[in-house]
Formats: structure tokens, C-alpha cells, sequence
């Protein structure tokens, strides 16, 4: 299954020059529809007013972390099925697993090339 | 300097109740006074210098004042750099020959935004120096006055915060080498 160039995606991250960066690599790789919100809690709201194919989303955030957010998504009936992928420099091991055990797609640790940003997208979203 | 507190405490706990107090030791009473009096000098010189004052007013002020200028340097810098790269990426241009010279243009704006590091190199080798400073004086008192820390005396908002990064695995970038690879993280996903 290709991927959809259409899908709209929210990336979530306090650091505007990071939203930045991951707009312009997801525009490389063809995707036009992207959101950004600066904290866990914008995010959800964004996510509750429209259906979006894949939430990229920093950890650490104030106030709403991204872990917290990746909870409230998981949580939630309409949401739970939505691609997160978290994009962090928090690189400690117990961070990995409470995010795979709360249910994230793929973990990208920071700083991170464009092409494990495709890999990831494409293992979550794709074929 | 622990000995002076430790006669007066011996003082205290050897003395007879005043009822059946006998005459008064003044020789003793004289040495315990001595000691003490040589105790307080001896932490007031400590205190000087720790020259607290001149961390306050000077040296972490200073640091701040370079971490925000490296912040906004930064900042800058990287605006800098992806404002040349998106025009790069984003010219619509179709002649190489007109192509060229519009690359060339963003690739020296490129090269004059990274001249950032060599400034905040020098500032962020400021902070570490008053850091270093800031630790040399603090362990020096320390161990001056034998301080011992105790768990009481957290500041409580500090606790807050340190309680949620707890709570919320909010560790920040891992040190250099401590790191786990993003190999390591993959094979999680497989």
C-alpha cells in the first residue's frame, strides 16, 4: 500500500524551528496538509476538530507533554486508532517502552535524518 | 569546625544541675567562650569568601545574560539557514544558469549564519567558567563548615517539578554516549 500524500498529519512540538525542520522534510517527501500545534493540549484539540492520518509529536512539552498526549489519544474512541509517531531527544531506554506500552507507532530519537523520518512514516503509514 | 559546638555540647551535658552547682569554672567557661568566638571567625571568613555577593550581583547574572544571547543566536542562526535552504528548495526556476547564482547567494548566507558557533562557543565558555566557580566556592564552604544537606530543605516548587519530571519521564537529552541508538530503539518496533 503506497502512502497517502493526502493524509492531513499534526506535528505537535514546542520548538518552532523543529515544526519547521519536519514541515519542510514532510513536504519533500509530498505531503501538503500539515498542522502544527506547540503542546499536548492544542494537539487534542486539533485533533478532535479534524480527522487527521498521523500525529508526529515531541515529548517534552508544557503544560501537556507528549506522552501525556499519546495517553489522552489512546484513551479516547475516535482517536485511539491514529498513527503517532513520537519525534524526541528523550533517549533513555524507560522512555522508549513507557511510550511502546502506551501505544506508539515508532519512536525517532533527536537529532534525526530525513530518510529515518520517511522509514518511519512509511512502516506506520504505508506498505 | 565541629570541635567548638562539641565542647559547648559536652559542657551542657557534664554540668551539674544548678542546685547543686558548685563554683563556677570561669577558666573553662573562658576556653568554651574562646572557642566559639574562634569558630564564628572562622565561618565569617568562609562566608567572605564564598563572596556571595559577587555571585549574585556579577558572575550568575552574567551567565544568564549569555545563555539568552546564545538562545537568540542560535534561534537566528537556524531561521537563518532554513529561510536559504526553503528558497533553495522551493525557486521555481528552470534555467541552471539563472539557477547557479540564486544557490550560490543562499549557500554564502548559509556559511556567514554558522559564524554563530564561534560567539556562542566563547559565551557558553563564559557560563561554564562561572559555573566552575560557582562549584569550587560552594565545595570549598562546604567542607569548610562540615555542611551536610538535608531532605527537608527542598524548595517546594522545586519538589513539584521534580516530582512531575519523574512522573512523566521528562529526563531531556541524554549525556553523551548514555544515549540509546536509534538502532536499538528500532528493533523495539519490530
Amino acid at each position: 500500500m503506497a502512502l497517502d500524500l493526502g493524509m492531513p498529519i499534526l506535528v505537535v512540538d514546542d520548538y518552532q524551528t523543529m515544526v519547521r525542520i519536519i514541515r519542510n522534510l514532510l513536504k519533500q517527501l509530498g505531503f501538503e496538509d500539515v498542522d502544527d500545534a506547540s503542546d499536548g493540549t492544542s494537539a487534542l484539540s486539533k485533533l478532535k476538530q479534524k480527522k487527521y492520518g498521523l500525529v508526529i509529536s515531541d515529548w517534552n512539552m508544557e503544560p501537556m507533554t507528549g506522552y501525556e498526549l499519546l495517553r489522552h489519544v489512546r484513551a479516547d474512541e475516535g482517536l485511539r486508532t491514529t498513527p503517532f509517531i513520537m519525534v524526541t531527544a528523550e533517549s533513555k531506554t524507560e522512555n522508549v517502552i513507557a511510550a511502546k506500552k502506551a501505544g506508539v507507532n515508532n519512536y525517532i530519537v533527536k537529532p534525526f535524518n530525513a530518510q529515518t523520518l520517511k522509514t518511519k512514516i512509511e512502516a506506520v503509514c504505508g506498505a | 569546625m565541629a570541635p567548638a559546638s562539641a565542647s559547648l555540647r559536652k559542657v551542657r551535658e557534664t554540668a551539674p544541675p544548678p542546685a547543686a552547682a558548685g563554683p563556677v569554672d570561669v577558666t573553662m567557661i573562658m576556653r568554651e567562650l574562646g572557642a566559639v568566638a574562634d569558630y564564628i571567625a572562622h565561618i565569617k571568613s568562609e562566608i567572605g569568601a564564598l563572596r556571595a555577593n559577587e555571585l549574585c550581583r556579577d558572575r550568575i547574572p552574567t551567565a544568564s545574560e549569555e545563555l539568552g544571547s546564545t538562545l537568540k543566536a542560535t534561534a537566528s542562526a537556524a531561521h537563518t539557514i532554513m529561510a536559504a535552504a526553503e528558497d533553495i528548495l522551493g525557486s521555481g526556476e528552470t534555467s541552471m544558469a539563472r539557477y547557479r547564482p540564486q544557490v550560490e547567494e543562499r549557500i554564502i548566507a548559509i556559511l556567514e549564519a554558522c559564524s554563530f558557533q564561534d560567539i556562542t562557543g566563547q559565551r557558553l565558555s563564559k557560563v561554564a567558567e562561572a559555573l566552575g566557580q560557582i562549584e569550587k566556592r560552594l565545595g570549598r564552604f562546604a567542607g569548610a563548615v562540615n555542611a551536610r544537606d538535608t531532605a527537608d530543605a527542598q524548595d517546594p516548587e522545586e519538589a513539584l517539578r521534580q516530582a512531575r519530571r519523574e512522573m512523566l519521564l521528562l529526563n531531556g537529552p541524554a549525556a553523551e554516549g548514555k544515549a540509546i541508538a536509534q538502532d536499538d530503539i528500532d528493533k523495539l518496533f519490530d
